[in-house]
């Protein structure tokens, strides 16, 4: 090709132009500004210096980032080099979901890229070391990509090993994972594309895989991987596997056309639409967040004229019988405006006099009938059993998912309880343990209240 | 010192170190001695391979912890190299590479000492996932995939570190220490406890033995041209 220097720098600066993503060279002012945005918007997590000490920092799990230290997860470069400066403008400008990182679109594109210029100021390895960015190759796309090439490279390459074999986080290395700060951590669901860190994009699977996630078990796959190809049709494939949540804030039970379903996979379940809740928990011990492993539980429910089934399904990475057992409970409020009495129900109860709320709970603990049990719980240390009322229920796990059907009458065994009915919304909420976390008592996963409709 | 005088003596300190490196040229100094452990020997813990079945069925026999290992007093997988003493001195790193080999899910060697850019060969001769996770504080970090059996990675470190720590996340029993000098005067106690390190130029140094679980301890020593010397090291639990 014949261009004149001159001629190509034009089209390099417009093809840099064309995508938004000029890197210029940072100026003393920039990093001036850079370090008063940081103080203003990042201090409180990422700590003054960047050593991952603010003020807020143990409160949170995954922990602030010590950005001194220059240990970075999300980067499309080589395994211990930094990442690029177009890696951090897609951290700032897109969060990282999952954590407690949030996205930086209110600043202008500027403010950002001077905050890059400060954080690569607070850690030498930007100045002992280039970025190597790797080669991602070409997208064939999802046309050419082959699911089934993809199935066979994700267990050649031991994917499975760290994050099971249907993508649930559950293989068998997952339970001994320790990140090179000392603290437990999970292999990532890969069926839940809504909580991948950074992009559950094919392009940004690829790079994860290529890159490796440092600081993570997560290793680096450039040299493993016996062409590109292989990387795209493998990204296809993990992408394959994401589940679409059903995000909402209410749950419709529907009428039931004769019976209730006998069991979790009865094809009537079709009809009921799922409501997907998110799960989240906010215990602390010596300050420190204690973290649940459970982020969402999948609700249906269908009603006749005596009782409501509940079919509820969530991912729990291994399945725990005994101490402390999995476990669920459903929540009703009768009434939404008891919901600012009641609070939220991550704080319940909030102390002694609190209001006792109509539970269904539910354990995987292996006794003979395996019930699901109504009761009014006024407290953590008293219970009111409705024993009369107890509802049998079904319940499988496989494959890092819960399958379980309550079912609960529709009028209470108790006058303090909720009596369901077609007339108005009631409030539902949802609790989860993931006993094989040490979780019980308050340790839980919540949900928000939502609506409970009978159509 | 001028500094044509600091020019000539680095200059015949690399002639020096050639002839180190050379074997033809067999001369220099020995220190040589024995690593014991004092007290009783804590006994090694069964690793659980269940995690793997490849692992598993790699062995017939239980396989045991390897970060204390006491036969008969003798304390084995220690490094012991020349901590001071060579200063101004330099030493071409060697092509040859160090080898880790990993067969039935364990690093072979568990130590090693390496010199600065010096390849080190890493190598899979299971047929199961290992990532080589390596996480010093001065050199360069890295996590890679190995996943197929007969793979090999090539990897060199810049900058000294006592140690660069090496684990598989899969395997989590699964760890290995390099230990990176800028010479090639280092050794590693095997199974009798002794180390012999030869062709050192006369001098006065400080020998350091280095155990993953025991720390360090140094000694002093002095040698003349084609003089061997012994030096002991003697660790208790910690
Ligand atoms: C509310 C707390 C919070 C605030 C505010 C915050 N961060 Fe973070 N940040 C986090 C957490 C938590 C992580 C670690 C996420 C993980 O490890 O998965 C993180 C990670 C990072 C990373 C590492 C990304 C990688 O590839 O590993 C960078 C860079 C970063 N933050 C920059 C910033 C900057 C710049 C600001 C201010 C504009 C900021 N953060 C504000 C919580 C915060
Ligand atoms: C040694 C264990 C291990 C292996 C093997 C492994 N991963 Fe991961 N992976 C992890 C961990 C741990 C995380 C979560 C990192 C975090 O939360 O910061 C993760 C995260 C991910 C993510 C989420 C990225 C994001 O943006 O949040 C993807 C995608 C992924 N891995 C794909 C793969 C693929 C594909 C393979 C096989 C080629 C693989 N992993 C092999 C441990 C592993
Ligand atoms: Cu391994």
């Amino acid at each position: 090709m014949c261009l004149s220097s001159s001629i190509r720098w034009v089209i390099g600066l417009g093809i840099v132009g064309f995508l938004g993503s000029p890197t210029p060279a940072f100026s003393d002012a920039d990093l001036a500004a850079g370090k008063d945005a940081y103080e203003a918007n990042c201090a409180r997590c990422h700590g003054p210096t960047g050593a991952g000490d603010g003020p807020d920092a143990k409160r949170m799990f995954p922990k602030p980032r010590k950005l001194a230290e220059g240990i970075f997860k999300f980067r499309t470069t080589a395994s211990g080099t930094p990442p690029t400066d177009e890696d951090l403008f897609r951290t700032l400008s897109t969060g990282l979901p999952g954590s407690r990182m949030p996205d930086f679109q209110r600043l202008s594109e500027e403010t950002r890229r001077n905050l890059i210029a400060y954080v690569k100021s607070l850690s030498p390895i930007f100045k002992d070391q280039a970025p190597e960015p790797i080669d991602l190759g070409k997208d064939p796309g999802p046309k050419e990509a082959s699911l089934a090439k993809g199935k066979e490279v994700y267990a050649q390459l031991g994917c499975a090993s760290c994050h099971g074999t249907a993508g649930r986080g559950n293989g068998p290395s997952a339970p001994t994972l320790v990140d090179s700060w000392g603290s437990p951590i999970r292999a990532a669901n890969l069926t839940q594309g809504w909580n991948y860190r950074a992009g559950s994009g094919v392009k940004e699977i690829v790079a994860r895989m290529m890159a490796g996630i440092d600081g993570t078990p997560m290793p680096s796959y450039a040299d493993a991987l016996s062409s590109k190809e292989d990387a795209w049709h493998l990204a296809y494939y993990v992408h394959s596997l994401q589940e679409t949540p059903h995000w909402n804030r209410t749950i419709e039970a529907v009428k039931a056309a004769g019976s209730l379903p006998a069991d979790p996979e009865d094809p009537k379940w079709q009809e009921a639409p799922r409501t997907d809740l998110r799960l989240s928990s906010t215990v602390y011990q010596q300050g420190e967040i204690q973290p649940t492993s459970v982020n969402a539980i999948g609700v249906q429910a269908v009603y006749n004229e005596d009782a409501v089934l509940f079919r509820l399904t969530w991912q729990d990475p291994n399945e725990s019988r005994e101490d402390p057992p999995d476990a669920v409970r459903l929540f009703l409020l009768q009434d939404r405006r008891l919901k600012f009495q009641v609070g939220s129900l991550r704080s319940w109860p909030a102390g002694p006099d609190a209001p006792a709320l109509d539970v269904c709970s539910w354990s995987a603990k292996q006794d003979s009938a395996r019930e699901a049990e109504q009761m009014l719980e006024s407290n953590d240390s008293e219970i009111t059993s409705g024993a009369a009322s107890s509802s049998r229920s079904q319940d499988s796990y496989a494959d890092g998912v819960w399958t379980l059907l309550i079912k609960r009458p529709l009028k209470s065994f108790h006058p303090g309880g909720v009596t369901l009915s077609t007339k108005k919304p009631f409030l539902f909420g949802a609790v989860v343990f993931d006993g094989g976390n040490g979780e019980r008592d308050r340790r839980r996963a919540n949900s928000n209240w939502v609506d409970l409709v009978l159509k | 010192m001028n500094t044509s005088r600091k020019i000539m003596l680095g200059f015949l300190f690399i002639i020096l170190g050639m002839g180190i490196a050379n074997p033809a040229f067999a001369a220099g100094a020995t220190v040589s001695g024995k690593v014991s452990f004092e007290g009783a020997a804590p006994s090694r813990e069964k690793i659980k391979m269940a995690a793997d079945p490849v692992c598993l069925g790699a062995h017939k026999d239980p396989v045991l912890s390897e970060d204390l290992v006491v036969n008969n007093g003798a304390l084995q997988n220690v490094v012991v190299y020349m901590k001071d003493g060579l200063s101004g001195k330099t030493f071409p790193a060697p092509t040859t590479p160090v080898v880790i080999d990993q067969a039935g899910c364990q690093y072979h060697p568990h130590v090693f000492g390496i010199q600065v850019g010096q390849p080190l060969e890493i190598r899979n001769s299971d047929a199961t996932l290992h990532n080589i996770n390596a996480q010093p504080k001065l050199n360069k970090r890295f996590n890679i995939a190995q996943p197929t059996k007969g793979m090999k990675t090539t990897k060199t470190f810049d900058k000294v570190e006592i140690p660069v720590p090496f684990k598989c996340n899969v395997h989590p029993w699964m760890a290995a220490h390099a230990v990176v000098l800028d010479h090639p005067f280092f050794g590693v106690t095997g199974e009798n406890g002794s180390f012999t390190l030869n062709g050192l130029p006369a001098g006065t140094y400080t020998v350091e033995a280095w155990h993953e679980k025991l720390g360090t301890q140094t000694a002093q020593v002095t040698v003349a041209d084609g003089e061997t010397k012994t030096v002991n090291f003697s660790f208790k639990a910690k």
